[in-house]
């Protein structure tokens, strides 16, 4: 195993890995501690990483004092827990599994290219939860079947969306607003139907928990900045909900 | 223990499992993760049915959601986030801001005005529960490393 990598290949070898768990939504703590954890398995101790929701940022020095730099800039963030619970693994048994760096690049990219749900089981999974939700919130089973469908459609219309580059407030917004209008038409023509329960069964799919979860987490870490951009991010997505929500129900009003 | 508290607890475990999957969880994760669901809701329930304070109980109902989580993820050596993000979500005020717009739209400022506050309170909650749990874990993790 000892063959040692070089130190430009290290420095894209560990921002490969940071990319990967910054982009499927890991917490900028976990993904600096990720860095810091390849390096040191690979024989580079002196590493300095600087990482934010946006940014990974990261300088590794070998034993001559000399330093290799890598920035890369992330635009795009999703949801994807398996991947960073994967990648997480995968980093803390490098040392047990006596990987290569050559192995263990390897199987990052098998990890990185792993997909997530295929569409009909996502659609089908957000029509439950919507439609559970409803329930919980004290909705009818008239509600209930009403919101499996709107759930199902707001999943489509969400992928639709992000497939076209539209920014994450205006996402928000736009779902919250058709769960808003299909909830109120389906309810002038069903009797007894409880449209407020329904549209809450599905806002609980737009909710924005892995924000608020980073903010939190980031902040406790000693993150203020990645900390703060998250708690903006949270906020943001519910204004958006709200907005979006809002203005639906005051067009109903105003023209129904 | 009535039905009536049994069954939403049922309903707040599917729902949790279908957000799960839209945040791609896996296999037997799936399984404990909707179970975190099922605690946070539940303990919520029971804390707010016993002494009628909201926020004591969404407290309570996140902090073992989050306690949860937390032990898990040490027993699995899997990220906590995977367990918290999806455990949390019936908790989240969702409900509140819409129904806060709702009266917004029908011109009851004040009552729009006291929902919103409440839901900042209700996100308020929920995140000082979690970060109570963590530094307590970091704590504790820092303690069994020096001993």
């Amino acid at each position: 195993m000892e063959k040692k990598i070089g130190l430009h290949k290290m420095a894209e070898l560990a921002t490969e890995t940071a990319q990967i768990v910054l982009q499927s939504g890991g917490e900028t703590h976990r993904v600096e501690n990720i860095i810091h954890k390849v390096c040191k398995q690979f024989g580079y101790d002196n590493v300095e990483s600087y990482v934010t929701p946006t940014g990974i940022f990261l300088s590794v020095w070998d034993d001559q004092d000399h330093v290799a730099t890598s920035i890369k800039r992330i635009n795009s963030r999703s949801t994807d827990l398996n991947k960073i619970a994967s990648i997480s693994k995968l980093c803390d048994d490098i040392k047990s599994r006596n990987l290569s760096p050559d192995q263990y690049s390897q199987e990052m990219h098998v990890l990185a290219l792993k997909t997530v749900y295929p569409l009909p089981v996502q659609v089908l999974f957000g029509g439950i939860s919507a439609s559970f939700y409803a329930l919980l919130f004290g909705g009818s089973w008239h509600d209930f079947g009403i919101a499996f469908f709107i759930g199902i459609l707001i999943v489509l219309f969400n992928r639709l969306l992000y497939k076209a580059h539209f920014n994450i407030f205006l996402i928000n917004a736009l779902c919250g607003g058709l769960a808003v209008f299909i909830a109120r038409f389906a309810g002038t023509y069903i009797n007894g139907l409880q449209t407020d329960k329904i549209v809450i069964g599905t806002i609980m799919l737009l909710v924005p928990g892995l924000a608020i979860v980073n903010a939190i987490r980031d902040t406790m870490a000693g993150d203020l900045v990645s900390g703060t951009a998250r708690l903006v991010e949270a906020f943001f997505i519910a204004i958006a909900i709200a907005a979006g929500t809002g203005s639906m129900l005051k067009l109903w009003y105003l023209f129904y | 223990m009535d039905t009536d508290l049994l069954s939403k607890i049922l309903f707040a475990t599917i729902g949790t499992m279908g957000f799960a999957v839209g945040s791609n969880i896996r296999g037997w994760k799936l399984l404990f993760t909707s179970l975190g669901g099922a605690i946070g809701w539940g303990s919520y329930l029971l804390v707010l049915q016993q002494t009628h304070a909201l926020l004591l109980s969404i407290f309570i109902g996140a902090l073992l959601v989050s306690l949860y989580s937390e032990i898990l993820g040490r027993i699995f050596r899997v990220p906590i986030t995977v367990f918290v993000v999806c455990g949390i979500i019936p908790l989240v005020p969702g409900s509140v801001i819409y129904y806060a717009m709702s009266q917004y739209v029908q011109g009851n400022f004040m009552k729009a005005m006291r929902l919103m506050m409440q839901a900042l309170l209700i996100a308020g909650t929920i995140s000082i529960s979690i970060a109570v749990v963590s530094t307590f874990a970091n704590i504790f993790q820092d303690l069994k490393r020096r001993l």
